[in-house]
């Protein structure tokens, strides 16, 4: 298949991931909250998706899509299990900052 | 050196009977020591009778011990070879077989002994077992056929001695008497474990056989020195000779049975029996036959000096005995060793004997041990007065009884040898030793009974002090049991020996005790200058000095004037030798402030400075260097789930960096 099939360079699509994932990266490390920490994880997860797909359509391999499909599995589970948590915790600790139950400190 | 390499048991099966010698008292140590509860009062009996076979089983085997096989003779059983140079077996030949007979003839009778000295004891099996034990292992040590094997059987009978030395560990001085002993032993095993080494790594082999094939081609005579230096200190500690002697009066804590085995007869005459058994490497330095000539010469003196000035009966033979392994340490030292095994053979029957009729007066006085507080005995106790009198003229050297001819033979051994140094100190302590004998004689079975007399009056003011040891005070000695006849047998067989086994030697070069031993001492080792005297011109000496000896004991405790006031006499002498004693024990005070002081104060040094410092630092620091990361690591242990997030940013981070400049790199 030929490269120039994409009309938008890859370079792009690849920009958009890299920043996608940064906005991710830094979103759980200065936000407190666990309900945005776990967007900011889905928004990692989507980025590496976008990569995936990317270098998938650029290179004509399916195994790219094929792994977008399991990560998208995965950020499923990943989502429930972590809003599952999310719940129990604020039941307990009766608040939704990450900071205030760091019990397992040293 | 054996040519077979692998490790194998050789039971050939040619002399069956060296292992029902070897053991049968093993056997019987085993067997009393596991059902000795069970087995009660048979437990003497069975451990008399084991002993008893033993000996059997060594008259029978006489004709393998005497053979003329092989460099020395006798009968050599493999028992097994493990590595070049290491192979073990059993070696009886003439020597063995002497002290083979001795361990076990004068062992069973002294057996039989204690089956009624011991009677009642609560741990009466104990005591079987402990001195089954003893033979088995003094059979090892005179059976083995190397040098290992040997010291094992040195160390198993200081751990015997030990055992029997603390045999009444109730009592303090017991277990403090056990233990000085085992230590002083101790010193002695690793002087020899020293001198195997040392032939080892000059030989290639531990075989007495190999060791003395070519003494001077093996060693230099410095080498040969230092070697016989080394066993010399083994034979030192066992045979109490100065300074090592300290241990072998304080022994005499263990029951008199004990004395007279361990202590007498058999465990101290080791070191006469491992220097004669090394007569080639003796033969071959000169030095070290001076050093343990003269170092046995000042044991023969100091030990009748000391025995002097002594108020407990076992003491006096304690340092009696002393004086004659001194002679014997002197004969074998200077090369006669002939003499130094015959006197060993004498001595361990007039020795056993004293010791065995000490032990009766004992035994009726209710362990009344004090000279001071006896008298008179020869009426009440006639078969204990024959005994020890026969044993005292026979340590004393008069003719016809054995210790004449062996006391001979031993200082004219030394003249012949070309010490007349030593022959002098040897006619003095001579001397010496029938003035205490006699002193001894007299104090104890003649005048009247002071049993009875306030110690006080005696002088007496510390009881324990004075060496005596009073557990209770002898009561009315007319109601006092009669000695069984287990007790007066064995005393009685002694008597025939403690006379006639000197007889031997009658003939000097012509005896049969020398012809004996000319296969293992041949004539041509007692070299030496013509002496000046006629052997018969030096045994007149000898008995002139006994004499003199003698008549002065007489006159200070036995004429008739010396009886009457032997009361006021003894309390002078005891007042009068109050600084004596102590002087007697300077050697312990010297050991004390040379040794064992300077040993605790090391250990106090190791104790409050090196160990907590160095190991217990050590330690510390180590638990401090583990603590500190520790707290390193914690800090990173935050909890805070964004730190994390951040820590491995971080580290995808450094990967990225880290790629990006190799891929660059590439």
């Amino acid at each position: 298949m030929n490269p120039n099939y994409l009309s938008v360079p890859i370079e792009n699509y690849i920009g958009l991931s890299a920043v996608m994932f940064f906005l991710g990266v830094v979103g759980v490390i200065v936000r407190r909250n666990p309900l945005i920490m776990l967007m900011s994880i889905e928004l990692m997860f989507n980025a590496a998706n976008l990569a995936l797909v990317t270098f998938a359509k650029a290179w004509a391999n399916n195994v790219g899509h094929i792994f977008a499909f399991l990560v998208i599995t995965v950020a499923a589970a990943e989502a429930a299990i972590g809003l599952a948590i999310v719940v129990i915790v604020f039941r307990k600790a009766k608040n939704v900052d990450v900071d205030e139950i760091a019990t397992l400190h040293g | 050196m054996s040519a077979v390499q692998h490790f194998s048991l050789g039971i050939d099966g040619s002399y069956p009977l060296l292992f029902l010698i070897w053991l049968l008292p093993l056997l019987g140590a085993m067997l009393l020591w596991a059902f000795g509860p069970q087995l009660k009062s048979l437990a003497g009996p069975i451990g008399a009778a084991l002993v008893g076979t033993a000996f059997v089983a060594a008259l029978f085997s006489w004709n393998d011990a005497t053979a003329l096989r092989g460099v020395s003779g006798g009968a050599h059983q493999m028992l097994l070879s493990w590595m070049p140079g290491f192979t073990f077996g059993l070696l009886f030949d003439r020597l063995s077989l002497t002290w083979t007979l001795i361990i076990t003839g004068v062992g069973f009778l002294i057996h039989l002994y204690s089956i009624g000295y011991m009677a009642g004891d609560r741990a009466f099996a104990r005591f079987f077992a402990f001195m089954n034990f003893f033979v088995f292992a003094m059979l090892t040590l005179v059976l083995s056929d190397n040098f290992v094997g040997l010291l094992v059987g040195w160390g198993l009978v200081g751990l015997a001695s030990y055992f029997l030395i603390g045999f009444w560990f109730e009592r303090p001085a017991a277990v403090a008497a056990a233990r000085k002993a085992f230590v002083i032993n101790v010193l002695g095993d690793v002087g020899i474990l020293y001198a195997i080494f040392l032939i080892f790594s000059k030989v290639g082999s531990i075989a007495y056989a190999d060791a003395f094939g070519n003494v001077t081609r093996s060693f230099t005579p410095h080498e040969l020195f230092i070697v016989c230096l080394a066993l010399f200190i083994g034979c030192a500690a066992k045979s109490a000779q100065v300074p090592l002697h300290t241990w072998l009066p304080d022994a005499m804590e263990g029951p008199t049975p004990v004395s007279a085995l361990i202590h007498a007869a058999t465990m101290v005459t080791a070191g006469v029996y491992l220097i004669a058994r090394c007569a080639p490497l003796w033969n071959a330095s000169a030095e070290a036959r001076a050093l343990v000539g003269v170092i046995g010469a000042i044991t023969a003196l100091a030990g009748a000096v000391l025995g002097i000035a002594q108020w407990d009966i076992k003491r006096i033979l304690a340092y009696s005995t002393m004086s004659q392994i001194g002679y014997m340490i002197m004969a074998v030292g200077v090369g006669a060793f002939n003499a130094g095994v015959l006197h060993f053979l004498t001595h361990a029957f007039f020795k056993a004997q004293l010791f065995l009729g000490a032990g009766i007066i004992i035994h009726e006085l209710a362990n009344e041990q004090d000279v001071r507080r006896m008298g008179g005995l020869r009426k009440q106790l006639p078969f204990a007065f024959v005994a020890m009198s026969v044993g005292v003229l026979a340590i004393c050297g008069i003719p016809p009884f054995s210790g004449y001819f062996s006391k001979d033979a031993v200082l004219y051994g030394t003249l012949a040898h070309g010490h007349p140094y030593l022959y002098a100190v040897g006619v003095i302590t001579a001397g010496l030793t029938a003035y205490y004998m006699f002193r001894l004689l007299f104090v104890t079975f003649f005048g009247a009974y002071r049993g009875a007399v306030d110690l006080s009056d005696l002088g007496i003011r510390h009881p324990e002090l004075a060496g005596t040891q009073v557990q209770g005070a002898a009561t009315a000695h007319d109601h006092a049991p009669a000695p069984t006849w287990l007790m007066t047998l064995p005393v009685a067989i002694l008597i025939v020996p403690s006379i006639a086994i000197g007889w031997l030697a009658i003939g000097g070069a012509e005896s049969p005790w020398t012809k004996f031993f000319a296969p293992l001492f041949p004539a041509a080792a007692e070299n030496g200058a013509a002496p000046p005297i006629s052997e018969l011109a030096s045994g007149a000496i000898v008995l002139v000095v006994v004499l003199i000896g003698i008549v002065l004991a007489y006159l200070k405790y036995g004429t008739k004037s010396a009886l009457a006031g032997s009361v006021e006499r003894l309390r002078v002498e005891t007042v009068r030798m109050a600084p004596v004693l102590a002087n007697a024990y300077y050697f312990d005070a010297a050991i004390d402030a040379l040794i064992v002081r300077p040993a605790y104060a090391l250990g106090r040094f190791f104790g409050t400075v090196v160990d907590p410092i160095v190991v217990d630092g050590g330690v510390r620091e180590v638990s401090h260097t583990a603590g500190w990361l520790g707290h390193l690591f914690r800090s990173f242990q935050t909890g805070l789930v964004r730190g994390y997030a951040f820590y491995l940013v971080v580290g995808v981070a450094c990967f990225v960096v880290y790629y990006a400049v190799i891929g660059a790199g590439r």
